[in-house]
């Protein structure tokens, strides 16, 4: 029965964020905005309804994910209407993948990371000169776009484990923007201009520039893009929760928490930083490498210190090493300027003073993270014998 | 290998940028020193510092104060003062409460703050998006020694830079603020227990350091005779790379350092093929080598090793 509320719960989220994205007049958005915030007012203010919500959503946790997964694979649908809300959408979900990256290495491994659009830039650059100078075809650019984020990273490892704290800030930081000079000046990479005329993608001789036909309605050509980065995000998330819930996950909070503790405890912390921070960039990197395929073009302002920011700004508004809170964190930062656009103009001023009072009044996130529970996720379980990881 | 004459020619010019790097960095060092935080926005003050500084220079030619000199000092105190009561209120509204919080929270409080502060000014200030023309304020002219060329405004270029840096030291070691300074930093706790007022302190310490940003402002818009808004950016991560360098909470690392990544900068735009678009990688490469070999700086960082 609580399973229907909370599909029931769900679809009303979703008919909602859908109607205000499309609203048009000023009245009907202003509408449904204010409709969203009463009913968050309501659920929170209300300890019983907010206690009958998040408890009936840990209970059919599985049937919450499949009404979200059903959700999201309809929204095309919705949005058929205009290609530039797919576009948007599909963007949130590039931010869902580079975000689980950063958060796994800012949230998990404490592992500061300031230039992580630098490796969504290797990414997304490693796709262009594959591609347009190399003949290249873009799927094997894009797999092969996060290794080379890999590769950089673990070169830049050499000054980031001999530093800490603020220095290793510093150290990101002077990346990114060697990066970004390089870019900007380099003959082959296309100098300020960038790299055009990316090829799309194709699968099986399916070009991504068709628009799909499905269930007999023709969807823009971005649908193709959502649904590929739909599957990313996915994937990536459900890696990101597996790594969080296994001894690796845990090794890794340890290390941010207690650098000495963690090493006393036998951990080696030059093995586990360099972990989690390849498989972060791993997931940044595919992020920039999918940029590129589905936008056609790279250039050096795609991938400056503010872009740095913005990603930093995500895992930090949805909540540090909170992985559901990483996809919220995304959803409703890069949709919400593009929806208020007479915004626009002060979106990064927005931004810069939404992060200052997270961190001053809220500084677990909208989404804190939870305490682990081995084992402990039916009530009365036995500790003994549901001891294994989850 | 180029000429002596050209090398020393080089090395004057960087000493320049120098000279308002090390007082950036001087201002991290500080912070650094008494509440043991990166202040990011540091780079954007300095931007403030500039912008307050040019702005004062309107008001002057507006109400008529026409002796450059008269013009130039109220110029400098009236941006020092503003830029630095800026410095405490930011130190107050972000730096302060999150002093407790872990390390990572106020770097990005801080530098979020920043990009509040450059957007605020991109928005706010006329047309600020565009470049500012800085008005040239200091004598020109110049003479030659061996073959090197010396402008007067250079020379009161350093001439200001070197008497905010030794002013600063007085202060640090001769005055009775100074001492709480030197105090806090050493042990916060224990200086209160001897009856350190701890915020005056503190206040006090945000008050100098954005001070001195607004001198490197005002010196960076006489210098290149042109301010952005985008320029604290690159002016804080270089004076914190420069801070990093001569040792975090260390003065005369500070200002070691901003020289050192000064000169450092103008001798790879200078003797590098198509150095002047690289010399920031050649510079911040070093940085890195830097931070590797030596990680905590030339000469050393005030630091307890807490287990």
């Amino acid at each position: 029965m609580t399973l229907i509320g909370v599909w029931v719960v769900e679809l009303g989220l979703f008919v909602l964020v859908v109607a205000a994205l499309l609203a048009e007049r000023p009245i009907a958005l202003g509408a449904t905005v204010a409709a969203i915030g009463i009913v968050a007012v309501v659920a929170r203010s209300s300890a019983r309804v907010w206690r009958w919500v998040t408890t009936s959503f840990l209970t059919h946790r599985t049937g919450a994910l499949a009404g979200a997964a059903v959700l999201a694979l309809v929204l095309p649908f919705f949005l058929r209407a205009s290609p530039y809300w797919t576009f948007i959408a599909t963007m949130a979900l590039m931010y869902v993948t580079i975000g689980q990256g950063l958060n796994f290495q800012m949230g998990t491994a404490g592992v500061i990371n300031l230039a992580g659009a630098a490796f969504a830039g290797l990414g997304g650059y490693t796709v262009g000169l594959l591609t347009v100078r190399l003949g290249f075809p873009p799927w094997l650019g894009l797999l092969i776009g996060p290794l080379i984020a890999v590769a950089v990273g673990a070169l830049l490892f050499i000054p980031i484990l001999k530093v800490r704290g603020h220095y290793l800030a510093l150290v990101t930081i002077a990346f990114g923007f060697i990066f970004n000079i390089l870019m900007n000046n380099l003959e082959f990479t296309g100098g300020p201009q960038g790299i055009k005329n990316i090829p799309t993608l194709r699968l099986f001789g399916y070009a991504f520039t068709t628009p799909p036909q499905l269930l007999g309605m023709t969807l823009p050509s971005h649908a193709n893009f959502y649904y590929a980065a739909l599957v990313m995000a996915a994937l990536v998330t459900w890696l990101a929760w597996r790594l969080y819930n296994s001894w690796v996950g845990l090794t890794l909070n340890t290390l941010r928490d207690d650098e000495i503790a963690a090493k006393c405890s036998g951990v080696s912390v030059a093995r586990y930083k360099l972990l989690a921070f390849s498989i972060g960039n791993f997931f940044i990197g595919l992020g920039g490498a999918f940029y590129a395929v589905m936008v056609g073009f790279v250039s050096p302002p795609d991938f400056d210190f503010g872009y740095s920011l913005v990603m930093v700004s995500v895992i930090i508004l949805g909540g540090l090493d909170s992985i559901p809170g990483i996809i919220l964190g995304a959803c409703l930062l890069i949709p919400l300027p593009e929806r208020f656009r007479f915004l626009h103009e002060y979106r990064l001023l927005l931004y810069g003073a939404a992060i200052v009072l997270m961190l001053l009044f809220r500084p677990r996130g909208l989404w804190p993270a939870t305490v682990r529970r081995y084992g402990l996720r039916e009530p009365a379980a036995s500790f003994g014998a549901a001891g294994g990881l989850r | 290998m180029p000429p002596l004459e050209v090398i020393l020619q080089q090395a004057f010019n960087g000493l320049m940028l120098g000279v308002m790097y090390a007082l950036i960095a001087v201002g991290f060092t500080l912070f650094f020193g008494v509440l043991d935080v990166i202040h990011f926005s540091h780079g954007d003050i300095f931007t403030l510092g500039a912008f307050a500084g040019l702005s004062l220079t309107f008001l002057w030619a507006a109400v008529g104060i026409g002796n450059p000199a008269v013009a130039l000092l109220l110029t400098f105190l009236g941006a020092l003062v503003l830029t630095g009561l800026i410095g405490v209120v930011a130190e107050r509204a972000c730096v302060k409460p999150l002093a407790k919080a872990p390390p990572l929270m106020t770097l990005l409080a801080t530098l979020s703050l920043g990009l509040v502060i450059r957007e605020a000014v991109l928005i706010f200030y006329p047309r600020g998006a565009d470049p500012k023309p800085f008005p040239a304020m200091l004598p020109g002219g110049l003479f030659e020694i061996g073959g090197v060329v010396i402008r007067y405004e250079n020379l009161a270029i350093l001439a200001i830079g070197g008497a905010a840096m030794v002013l600063v030291d007085l202060i640090i070691n001769r005055t009775r603020i100074g001492a709480s300074m030197r105090a806090v930093a050493q042990d916060a706790e224990a200086a209160q227990m001897m009856g350190v007022n701890l915020d005056r302190t503190v206040d006090f310490t945000f008050f100098l350091g954005s001070a001195l940003a607004a001198v490197a402002g005002i010196l960076n818009g006489l210098y290149y005779s042109e301010i952005h808004f985008i320029m604290g950016i690159m002016g804080g991560v270089i004076g914190f790379s420069a801070a990093a360098i001569g040792g975090l909470g260390n003065v005369y690392g500070a200002i070691l350092g901003g020289l050192l990544f000064g000169v450092l900068q103008t001798l790879a735009a200078a003797f590098i093929p198509r150095g002047s678009e690289f010399r920031d990688v050649v510079a911040f490469a070093v940085v890195m080598v830097f931070m590797v070999f030596k990680p905590t700086g030339i000469l050393g960082e005030k630091t307890v090793e807490r287990v």
